[in-house]
Order: C-alpha cells, then sequence, then structure tokens
C-alpha cells in the first residue's frame, strides 16, 4: 500500500520534469523528494527511485517477438519514445546517443542496447524503423506494436505520449517523447532521465558510467 | 529555489515571446521591415525523405512582417512547424515583429522539408527562399551540419 503511494508521487514527480524538458516553464514544485543531484551543469536527472523496466514485448525491425526485459536483462540499457516521421527531436536524440557510443570501447559498446520504441506504429513499421535506424546505428534496436502497450509503458516511466492523429490539412501528427530513460546493469532499474537539451558531449561524458551501472 | 524558479519560468517567457512571434508586435508607425537572416543550418538527415533546418529572421524595421512560405530547389515541399510539448504543429503563416525576431531552433520551430529530391550531407549547402507578405523573397544557403550540430557548441 505504501509502496503504491510512493509510485504514485514519483510520477507526479516525473511527470512535472517532462513538463520542464519542453520549456513550457512554471512547475514551481520542485520533486525535492524524488530527485537529487541536479544541477544545471549535469545532463542527467537521478531518481532516488529508479523506475522498474517496462514489462513490454514488441516487434523488432526484423519482425521478432522482442521481450524488453528479458532481451536487456544485466545491460545497460537506454530507452526513448519518437516516431520516425519526425525531422527534429528524434532523429537529434538518437543520433547524439549514437556519436556518444563510438566513444566507448568495442566491448562496452556491445553491451550497451539503445532501444527505440515508436510511438506512432501505424507508420513505423519493422521495415521502415530498421532502414531509419540503420542511418543512425545499425545496432539501435527499433520496437514497433500495439499503441496502448507503449503508451502503457511510457507512462510508467513518467513519459506521455499520445496516438498519432489528423490535423486540419489531413497530415498526420505524431508525439515524442521528451526524454531519454537510462538503466542500470546492476540493478535493471531506471535511474537517470536524460532532458531534450542533452547534447553528444553529455552522453559522451556519461555513457561510460551508465554502461557501469554508476551515477555520473 | 523559489527564485531561481522564477528566473526560469521569466527566461521561458521571453523565449517565447523572441519565439512565438505576436508579442510586442504592431505599434508600426507606418515603416517597413527590414529583414535578414542568420543562424540558419539544416542537420544532415537520417533518411532521404525528410529534413528539419534551423534559422533566424530579424526584423529591424518599424513594421512587421509575415512569413508566408518557404521554397527550395532540394524539396519537393518546404513547410513551416512549432513544436510544442513533443507535439509539432504546422503553421500557415508566422509574424516578424517589427524590431524582433523569428526564431526556428532545435526544440521550437523548424522548416520542414519533405519530398526530397537528394539527400542533403553534411559540408553541402541547400538554396532556400523565403517568402514574405510584405517584403520581397529572400534566398539563403543553408549549410547542412553533422546530425548532432547545435548552435551552442558549434559541433
Amino acid at each position: 500500500m505504501r509502496k503504491k503511494t510512493f509510485a504514485a508521487a514519483l510520477l507526479v514527480a516525473a511527470a512535472s520534469i517532462t513538463l520542464s524538458a519542453c520549456g513550457s516553464g512554471e512547475s514551481g514544485s520542485s520533486p525535492v523528494s524524488v530527485v537529487s543531484g541536479n544541477t544545471s551543469k549535469e545532463a542527467a536527472t537521478v531518481l532516488d527511485q529508479p523506475f522498474a523496466k517496462p514489462d513490454l514485448v514488441l516487434t523488432d525491425t526484423h519482425g521478432r517477438k522482442f521481450d524488453l526485459r528479458k532481451e536487456t536483462a544485466g545491460r545497460p540499457t537506454l530507452i526513448y519514445f519518437g516516431y520516425t516521421h519526425c525531422p527534429d527531436e528524434c532523429p537529434l536524440t538518437m543520433s547524439n546517443i549514437a556519436v556518444a557510443k563510438k566513444a566507448l570501447p568495442q566491448a562496452e559498446r556491445d553491451k550497451l542496447r539503445v532501444v527505440f520504441v515508436t510511438t506512432d506504429p501505424q507508420r513505423d513499421t519493422p521495415a521502415e524503423l530498421g532502414k531509419w535506424l540503420d542511418g543512425i546505428d545499425p545496432q539501435f534496436i527499433g520496437l514497433t506494436g500495439d499503441f496502448a502497450a507503449i503508451q502503457k509503458a511510457a507512462r510508467s516511466v513518467g513519459i506521455s505520449v499520445e496516438p498519432t492523429t489528423k490535423d486540419r490539412n489531413g497530415k498526420l501528427v505524431s508525439v515524442h517523447g521528451t526524454q531519454v530513460v537510462a538503466f542500470s546493469p546492476k540493478t535493471d532499474g531506471g535511474y537517470l532521465l536524460y532532458g531534450e537539451e542533452t547534447t553528444a558531449d553529455d552522453y559522451t561524458r556519461d555513457l561510460p558510467k551508465i554502461v557501469k551501472g554508476e551515477t555520473p | 529555489m523559489r527564485r531561481a524558479a522564477t528566473a526560469a519560468a521569466v527566461t521561458a517567457a521571453a523565449l517565447a515571446c523572441a519565439t512565438l512571434a505576436g508579442c510586442g508586435t504592431s505599434g508600426s508607425g507606418g515603416g517597413r521591415a527590414e529583414l535578414s537572416v542568420s543562424a540558419a543550418y539544416m542537420p544532415q538527415p537520417v533518411s532521404d525523405t525528410m529534413a528539419a533546418g534551423f534559422l533566424t529572421i530579424t526584423n529591424k524595421g518599424d513594421a512587421r512582417d509575415e512569413l508566408t512560405s518557404v521554397t527550395s530547389d532540394a524539396a519537393g515541399d518546404v513547410t513551416l512547424h512549432e513544436t510544442a510539448g513533443g507535439t509539432m504543429k504546422q503553421a500557415e503563416r508566422l509574424t516578424v515583429p517589427a524590431h524582433g525576431r523569428l526564431v526556428f531552433r532545435s526544440g521550437g520551430g523548424h522548416l520542414m522539408f519533405e519530398g526530397l529530391k537528394r539527400r542533403p550531407r553534411q559540408g553541402q549547402t541547400v538554396a532556400v527562399t523565403l517568402h514574405f507578405a510584405a517584403s520581397g523573397p529572400v534566398t539563403v544557403e543553408v549549410p547542412v551540419r553533422s546530425a548532432t550540430y547545435t548552435p551552442t557548441t558549434g559541433h
């Protein structure tokens, strides 16, 4: 029971982080009880109470079933929710991580799991996702499938996404998450959040720590 | 703590003002817009289907103007987009305030290039023409930068 309350508090806190990440200002209520060590110089927001890795089974870019918890157990893992028809933030975020990953020694590169979960499964088929991710880093994992399952998984780590809709001109409008969640290889807990302003240099600085499950 | 938060909110408001246009426009006493374009770049796109472009339009004149459309020989279609909280919205026209700026920056708004005729590569430039309600068209050679380029770090 107590645990539940705490989880709820954590979600609220994460929600307010999400909001501030997209610069909608306000939200003077800083989640002091959950977040620590986040100064303006640090790219990472460190969660005192890590998120559980989402229990999510989807389809990967090869059309195979992919059980997130099973496949990434004991691996340093970065998860981002986005879509390929996104010209700005999604490719920038994934490219930043790709650049940082290149700076790791080969053995650590192979351990790292970078997972891109689509928020636009209608358009992002396994083949489309695969083509797009190959242009960034062929080792990255792309997942697609049931939107409701994706949305639920995103919510479980404090990320809000909505289904693709049509605008007045009939153009499809999708929504991406505003954060990358880093999961520790030691605990499998999501212990770090990275907002949209995080640069390739920030990831390059932090990835060597993340692959060891350390706090940057 | 509170002060920091307030300062952040004020900064955010100021940025929003610069970006969203319309804030403190009008006031034109019959003068005219004097437009210039700076900080233009296109991150090398991941695919050959779409790309984003960023730039700043500065208006030193006494009258506001409106960016009404964008064309490029590199793309079949260029549209104006504003981003808010992860959602992208297409805009028909955007105001360049008198003595103000219209800013397309990563995370805020961007020019969206679709129907690319070729995939722009780092080191190339893309010719982009901005069309305005009052002022004449402005053509800019937009440099293609790395996929991770940010104006603040410069790489």
